[in-house]
């Protein structure tokens, strides 16, 4: 059996560099909630199926449980807690997600945030249907689908303005 | 002296500001949640923290032969690998009635295989990824033996007569032989699962002989209670900390096997451990909702009333535990009937013993009842709403005991008049548009009030401030918010300056968070505790004489908006804050709890860990439940036999509403849960090996945002002081009891075919 090895990765997250020594079968995911103590970002399947895990790398979202963290070296990453402005200011998503009551257990929630300000990003919330479709991929077993679309589309009116 | 007003209020569902019991303020846990910073239990970090991973059978029966720990003992980074062999024995713990244990050691690692997916063997490691690698390597060999894979296998049998779920009146076999019309057929619901997002998990640390326990929890005092137990530790010594929960759903409310493993190991190594199961394993670790087959026979007269309701049952359990699915729960109070007859068996297979899921029992008993009287309906040619109503049971008809409230003819009428009931074609297969048949079902639905005993602390800070402890839970159903908005509005301050502290074992008692008791058994203990704090606090204004309202010589004060003044506005008005300053106390502090008066310690440590209670919902003169009605619309493309839901109307009878904005959000939640159960959820058996083959959240389908239409709630409730002592009843469970007959029935109305068996897939209908 071979001994452990490590590589050493930098990783910008939340416009803060962090460096680690990490082995090369971390995800994104672990090393986050595991080495730096980010642990909004949630883990409900490790393997790629509930979207509680959804992180931005350089904008656009991806599942931090299928991304090893030696993959997004250099990249720019933005999980919840960078979704705060520097004054405390909550992002439009975030706020419509309280207003609306979007969330019960509040396990799903980073996820679905991240995922709805991308989807309003990608330009796919033009319509409840098309929000549905696209915010598909984070379920929510508490069931707060309509409310979630509410706040999508709240938000993303906002957004535009 | 009774120096402020404890009178209860009462309002309707909406009465008040935000800030009070009743208003629709915000989750105020919502900005932890929304932000990240909501800390769940296995995310504490900890100097020192090992992780552990579980190995798992691979055989559903038999034994296991021999344990190679060789490869796995030499991985990288193990620091240890327990097995049947070398784990230390544990005592055995009491059950969730408090029954005192047989005195014999409990391995929480089976050498006895009695179902695929059992705990055989456990990896510590320095880190995640070396215990995942490592258990890899745990080689176990078993001498397999036959296993009875579901209901379905042949070697199952009739299984066990349950005698206590006998339910007789009346002649029911003599009754349904002479009725001039006579339905009788057989429904079925498969193997379902909770997957709640939080999968199962904890960290364990040992100081001494002192075991504290983050672990997602529904029930902090009852585990902390079974941990005592299986350590052989004074309960005190047990703290368990779940401040939030990322879902339950019935799940989390009893320590399991893995949570000894996680503590044994933890003990052993003198570090912190983490174990969390991984998402297949949380399809084997705990039960899930088991299998139910119930046969349902409606012996009626030719205008559709009930004459006779026979009713056999049958649920799974597991070889060597014991779960029974109550599934005439609701057959035996829907309607009126002056005979009826409901008996059930358990059958025991090769599974882990199943466990409560949203509203055990009356979720699938609806589902047998519900699709039976609207098959009656279409027999007899009345509108199935109209038979509802025609067999609307005026009492309980079991219990025969007035109905507490019972608001279901108000739900059938406000949720037919917002779906626009009267505007449905009778005959199946009549209502089209393109080539999508559309149907149009209804179902009721119901769940006892369940009561207990709760203990609160309120405290008044310094600064006015107020804080609220209490060792309930909040995973979702808002009990963070309610509680604030009961103790504000009881001690007249701002929700705002109302902290609400929960998920510790050290604070004031609760029981289990389950049934949906919390809510009602909380705001009652905290309205309580608050109501002492304020006679505290005006009973210092009153008679100390630094207060400024000493000289006012008043018998009473008022307190708002977290001022204090006299009732005539003739003396003076100061804050809290002034005021405790003026008097020189630092804090009040009230405790308060639900209990009888001349209960013992004992009762209490009873009450708090077990759920044995003397207050079943037919206790004194009435029968409290919950009602609703749901109104569903589904769309079936013909060619292909897909269902969606397209619009769902739903009025509900919770009594009084703390906060409609969140009781909501929980009724959405149950009826979305209810769809997945329609159309969707099944644990499917390989037959071969007694496998769960679809433990996975892409192969066990769960209802995604694209599955589900709007849903429009009705609240019609009104409070019911026989419930709780601020007039609500339950709201968590309810909602998903009648969904699924609800989807049924809809069902046979776009495509004229009666599907029996849930879910209601494709190949059902072509």
């Amino acid at each position: 059996m071979t001994s452990p090895t490590t590589i050493p990765i930098h990783l910008t997250i939340n416009g803060h560099d962090h460096s680690l020594e990490v082995e090369p079968r971390v995800t994104l995911l672990d090393a986050l909630r595991d080495r730096l103590d980010l642990t909004g970002t949630k883990k409900g399947c490790d393997q790629g199926q509930c979207g509680a895990c959804t992180v931005h790398v350089d904008g656009e979202r991806v599942l931090a449980c299928l991304t090893l963290a030696a993959q997004v070296e250099g990249r720019s990453i933005t999980t919840i807690e960078g979704l705060v402005e520097a004054d405390g200011t909550l992002h439009a998503v975030q706020a419509a997600f309280l207003e609306q009551d979007a969330f019960q257990c509040g396990y799903c929630t980073p996820g679905q945030i991240m995922s709805a300000v991308a989807c309003i990003r990608e330009g796919h919330a033009g319509s409840d249907e098309e929000i549905r479709e696209y915010m598909a991929g984070n379920l929510c077993r508490c069931g707060a689908y309509p409310h979630i679309v509410a706040a999508v589309r709240q938000a993303a009116l906002e957004v535009q303005s | 002296m009774t120096i402020h007003d404890l009178r209860t209020r009462h309002g309707d569902a909406s009465d008040g500001s935000a800030d009070q019991v009743g208003g629709r303020l915000s989750r105020v846990d919502g900005p932890a949640k929304i932000t990240g910073a909501a800390k769940y239990a296995v995310e504490q970090q900890l100097e020192g923290l090992a992780h552990a991973v579980l190995v798992e059978s691979t055989v559903a029966a038999g034994k296991v032969r021999a344990i190679d720990t060789a490869a796995a003992e030499g991985a990288p980074g193990v620091l240890l690998v327990l097995t049947p062999d070398t784990i230390p024995p544990l005592k055995t713990a009491s059950d969730w009635f408090g029954t005192p244990p047989p005195d014999v050691p409990y391995c929480p690692l089976a050498r006895d295989i009695a179902f695929s997916g059992q705990h055989v063997a456990a990896v510590v490691a320095e880190s995640f990824e070396q215990a995942v690698a490592a258990a890899a390597l745990v080689k176990v060999s078993y001498d397999e033996a036959p296993a009875v894979a579901d209901l379905s296998d042949p070697k199952a049998g009739d299984g066990i007569p349950i005698d206590m779920m006998t339910k007789e009146w009346g002649e029911a076999e003599a009754a349904f032989a002479s009725a001039p019309v006579r339905i009788c057929a057989a429904y079925n619901t498969p193997r379902e699962y909770q997957a709640p997002m939080e999968p199962h998990g904890l960290i364990a640390a040992w100081q001494g002989d002192r075991l504290t326990v983050w672990e997602p929890s529904q029930w902090l005092d009852g585990m902390a209670r079974t941990y005592a137990e299986w350590f052989a530790i004074p309960f005190e010594n047990v703290r368990l900390v779940s401040p939030y929960i990322g879902g339950g759903f019935g799940s989390k409310a009893l320590a399991l096997s893995h949570g000894a493993v996680a503590a044994s190991a933890a003990k052993m190594l003198g570090r912190p451990v983490r174990l969390v199961m991984s998402r297949p394993q949380t399809f084997t670790g705990y039960g899930g909702r088991a299998a139910t087959r119930q046969t349902v026979t409606l012996g009626a007269d030719r205008d559709g009333k009930i004459q006779s309701i026979v009713h056999r049952g049958v649920n799974e359990t597991s070889m060597g535990g014991m779960w029974v699915e109550p599934l005439g729960s609701v057959t035996s109070v829907m309607y009126a009937t002056p005979n009826f007859s409901s008996k059930q068996n358990v059958v025991r297979v090769n599974s882990v013993v199943p466990g409560a899921m949203r509203a055990p029992g009356e979720n699938p008993s609806a589902f047998g009842i519900e699709s039976a009287i609207d098959e009656l309906a279409y027999v007899v040619g009345i509108d199935p709403l109209e038979i509802r109503l025609r067999n609307y049971a005026e009492q309980d008809p079991h219990a025969r005991k007035a109905w507490s409230t019972r608001q279901l003819r108000e739900a059938f009428a406000a949720g037919a008049e917002a779906f626009g009931w009267a505007r449905r074609s009778p005959a199946p297969r009549s209502m089209r548009d393109g080539n999508q048949l559309i149907g149009w079902g209804v179902a009721a639905g119901t769940y006892p009030v369940r009561r207990a005993y709760g203990e609160a602390l309120v405290r008044i800070l310094a600064d006015g401030t107020v804080e609220v402890e209490s060792s309930s839970i909040d995973m979702g159903q808002g009990t963070y918010t309610i509680l604030a908005q009961t103790a504000a509005e009881t001690l007249g301050v701002p929700a705002d300056n109302v902290v609400v502290k929960l998920g510790d074992s050290r604070f004031a008692r609760a029981g289990v968070t389950g049934g949906s008791r919390l809510a009602g058994i909380m705001t009652g203990a905290v309205h309580k505790a608050a109501g002492a704090a304020l006679d505290q606090l005006v009973g210092l204004a009153i008679s100390d004489p630094r207060s400024p309202f000493h000289a006012l010589q008043a018998n009473t004060l008022v307190v708002a908006g977290g001022r204090v003044s006299s009732p005539r506005g003739d003396g003076p008005e100061v804050s809290i804050a002034e005021l405790l300053a003026s008097v020189g106390a630092d804090q009040i502090e009230a405790k308060g709890d639900t209990m009888p008066a001349n209960s013992t310690a004992e009762d209490r440590y009873k009450a708090y860990t077990t759920i044995a209670t003397p207050l079943t919902h037919t206790d004194g003169d009435y029968s409290r439940h919950s009602w609703c009605a749901h109104f569903i619309e589904v769309r079936v493309d013909e060619d292909f036999g897909t269902v969606r839901v397209s619009r769902v109307v739903s009025a509900l009878d919770s009594g009084r509403l703390y906060n409609p904005k969140l009781a909501e959000s929980q009724w959405k939640g149950g009826i979305i849960m209810g769809i997945g159960q329609a159309l969707l959820e099944e644990g499917i058996v390989d037959r071969r090996h007694g496998r769960i083959v679809n433990n996975n959240l892409a192969d066990y389908l769960v209802p995604t945002n694209a599955d589900i239409p709007d849903i429009q709630t009705i609240s019609v409730g009104i409070p019911d002081p026989h419930s709780s002592a601020l007039g609500g009843k339950g709201v968590g469970e309810l909602a998903i009891v009648g969904v699924a007959p609800a989807v049924a029935n809809a069902v046979f109305h776009a495509t004229g075919k009666r599907v029996r068996d849930l879910p209601i897939t494709l190949e059902k209908l072509i």
